[in-house]
């Protein structure tokens, strides 16, 4: 008889997990959940964790959302994409989260958005994924915008906004700024990198053709690998290239070591701009022992107030929260005000496609401009709304170049700044 | 042409003086102990790690903390590899090499922990901080630098394997153990110098590269393959196969960078590493002896 109890209750359980009769629209009581997860041995991730943590603190000090507290529970990956997917259904199915956050790698954010699409219809809730960047996220919206309506992308970097409105402010900075004519161009060997190299069919034109439209002269290009050590033939063959400046399409690449070698080599006074990564942190001053004088790169780690915010927001994050402000921080932090904005103008947490609605016109003051979504695609406001200032290593400092409404010095060229 | 020529010959020299130091531990430790040591490249982030936290934490010198690692390192190398995982696995392969690369993940693991990318982790071991230009080919003084060590490091070693008595014994043991343990060979012993041997020239290396190379807790992945290709296309455990598979890899490098695109040296270099590899199946100079 309780052999046949046991089995009953099985099958019943099971009968429950299938037909999704266990689930119900998201909670409008109580606190309200949010689920992040990132890999917590990787620093932006943990940048994130403690971006994220700061937001839920001050949201809740100030009275949390329309009365309800903010509850955040932090879930690590390990990198890895199964556990990725695990986490996910834990968080959405068990612990009933109103939002996912992924701070993490696009894959990531990708192995998310497909499991979570597959949830969403019995368990609405919207996901953010708040450091990957590329076009994967925002083309599956684009493309079938029924099953991925719940996805959001915190992070501007895509290829139109690379190629339409980044390439422009680039050429802008070059010409009028470094007053470079002749340009050599470094590629990192990843997805996000192609459409710059080949352009985008009916959309845009390749990123040198692009530069070569508006008078600057490409004379270089070459392609690296994420794994190559020794960059010393690129920077003897830009040298000989005559190349007056260096752009480096790189994000991943080992940049102490690009940026070491590049200072011991036949192109070290040929400034070097680099559009994001590791160079753009303060750490890479110590890494490079000050070979990273002179080099330009896009951060948004300079103290620089962009908005009221910005000040505030790195000073809180490292005296309180223990951890530096690197990429994905302030998109996670501006993520989460976005949010609650959102659910105050919906009034409520119920309705959920009354939420995505919200997200997708909602405009708030962020840590460097304001926060926001494309009402279609989902990625977050591009630039002149969302700022990356360029900024150039003046003697152990990072100084805004550009934009000039931002600006802290005059750039100045490697060779004069090495005296 | 000839500028593309000079570039080749001096690249060829800098960066397989440079591959000889990263491998050259690794060789000895397949000579000397018949071990495919997967835990080689902890080698590499324990000399920067250990030389940036004593540094660091303890405030001390660049020399004391470099002088400091190299005891660490070698108590390392003895306690936890030679004792705790060679000794006791080394009838049982797999587990052996499964137990090392784990060591080897755990220190990866542990340094990324405690210094993380934003703690700033250098080595400052810059000893000439200019450039010299040979014939229209600028070099770093520091590269140049850690070639002489790769080829003083080496020199020295080959020597002392053939000039002195326990040069002798560590040969006679790499060619024929149960001959050398009759000839009453302390094979233990020799383990032991072995071990402190294999962690001298990596340890050099990764002092003497830093000023222009990339340090990060997961450093030694890469140069564990690099130490490993050049040891299997030279022949496992040949110290003579060794140096000349570092300078033909630094020529492959070299080459496939200045006259192609540098982007495809490492491919490059696996793919004559398998030719080689077809042709002589134990590399280069395939034997079972380390000279």
């Amino acid at each position: 008889m309780k052999k046949m109890r046991l089995f009953a209750g099985t099958i019943l359980v099971f009968f429950l997990l299938v037909t999704g009769a266990g689930a119900a629209g998201p909670d409008t009581a109580g606190p309200i959940k949010i689920g992040l997860m990132g890999n917590m041995s990787a620093p932006f991730s943990l940048s994130a964790k403690g971006a994220a943590t700061m937001a839920v603190d001050e949201i809740n000090k100030a009275g949390g959302i329309q009365g309800r507290p903010v509850k955040l529970i932090v879930e690590d990956t390990k990198g890895e994409i199964p556990k990725c997917v695990e986490i996910y259904k834990k968080l959405v199915m068990n612990d009933r989260v109103l939002a996912v956050f992924i701070a993490e790698k696009v894959e990531m954010g990708v192995a998310g958005m497909e499991i979570g699409a597959e949830l969403f219809p019995e368990y609405p809730h919207v996901f953010f994924c708040t450091i990957g960047s590329g076009d994967d996220i925002w083309h599956r919206v684009r493309d079938n915008y029924k099953k991925y309506r719940f996805g959001f992308q915190t992070y501007y970097a895509i290829s139109t906004n690379y190629l339409k409105i980044l390439a422009p402010d680039n050429i802008d900075c070059f010409k009028n700024q470094i007053k470079a004519k002749k340009v050599a161009i470094v590629y990192e060997d990843m997805e996000w990198t192609k459409p710059l190299r080949k352009g985008i069919p009916g959309v845009s034109d390749s990123l040198p053709g692009i530069y070569r439209a508006k008078g600057l002269n490409v004379v270089y290009e070459t392609t690296t690998s994420l794994d190559q050590k020794m960059f010393n033939p690129i920077f003897e063959a830009i040298a000989k290239s005559g190349a007056d400046l260096i752009d480096c399409v790189v994000g991943y690449i080992d940049q102490p070591a690009f940026i070491k070698q590049w200072s011991q080599s036949s192109a070290r006074n040929i400034p070097v701009f680099i559009w994001g990564g590791l160079a753009g942190m303060p750490p890479a001053w110590k890494m490079t022992e000050g070979k990273v004088t002179g080099v330009m790169v896009g951060s948004s780690l300079v103290r620089v107030p962009i908005t009221p915010k910005t000040i505030p927001f790195m000073d809180n994050l490292v005296k309180n929260y223990k951890v530096g402000p690197i990429f994905g921080s302030h998109t996670t932090y501006d993520t989460l005000y976005g949010f609650k904005k959102a659910i105050e103008k919906a009034g409520t947490t119920g309705n959920i496609d009354q939420l995505i609605k919200q997200l997708e016109q909602v405009e708030e003051v962020a840590v460097l401009g304001s926060i926001g979504w494309h009402p279609q695609y989902h990625y977050n406001l591009p630039p002149p709304k969302y700022i990356t200032p360029i900024v150039q290593w003046q003697n152990g400092e990072m100084k805004v170049i550009y934009p000039l409404k931002y600006k802290m010095a005059d750039y100045k060229s490697p060779q004069e700044l090495r005296k | 042409m000839s500028d593309t020529l000079l570039q080749i010959v001096i690249y060829t020299v800098i960066w397989g003086s440079i591959y000889l130091l990263i491998a050259l531990g690794f060789s000895l430790i397949c000579g000397v102990l018949r071990i495919f040591h997967l835990g080689y490249g902890v080698v590499f982030v324990l000399a920067a790690y250990l030389t940036w936290a004593f540094m660091e934490e303890a405030h001390l010198g660049l020399v004391p903390s470099i002088l400091l690692m190299i005891v660490v390192q070698c108590a390392f190398a003895l306690i936890v590899f030679y004792k705790g995982v060679f000794q006791r696995y080394m009838e049982e392969e797999e587990i052996l090499l499964t137990v090392s690369i784990l060591v080897f993940l755990a220190v990866a693991h542990l340094a990324n922990y405690l210094f993380p990318v934003t703690a700033g982790v250098s080595i400052p071991s810059t000893i000439i901080d200019d450039v010299v230009t040979i014939g229209g080919v600028t070099i770093a003084w520091q590269m140049i630098i850690a070639a002489l060590a790769g080829i003083l490091v080496t020199t020295a070693y080959v020597v002392w394997f053939m000039k002195t008595r326990i040069g002798l014994i560590v040969r006679a043991i790499s060619q024929n153990l149960p001959a050398a343990l009759l000839m009453g060979a302390n094979v233990n012993r020799m383990y032991y110098l072995a071990m402190i041997l294999s962690v001298i020239p990596p340890t050099i290396c990764l002092v003497v590269i830093a000023p222009f190379w990339g340090i990060d807790p997961f450093m030694g992945a890469p140069l564990l393959m690099t130490a490993m290709l050049i040891s299997i296309l030279g022949g496992l455990g040949n110290l003579k196969g060794s140096i000349v598979a570092s300078y033909l890899i630094g020529f492959i490098h070299a080459s496939v960078s200045f006259i192609f695109v540098p982007r495809f040296m490492g491919f490059a270099a696996l793919i004559v590493t398998l030719i080689v590899m077809i042709y002589r199946r134990g590399g280069i100079f395939a034997g079972e002896t380390l000279w």
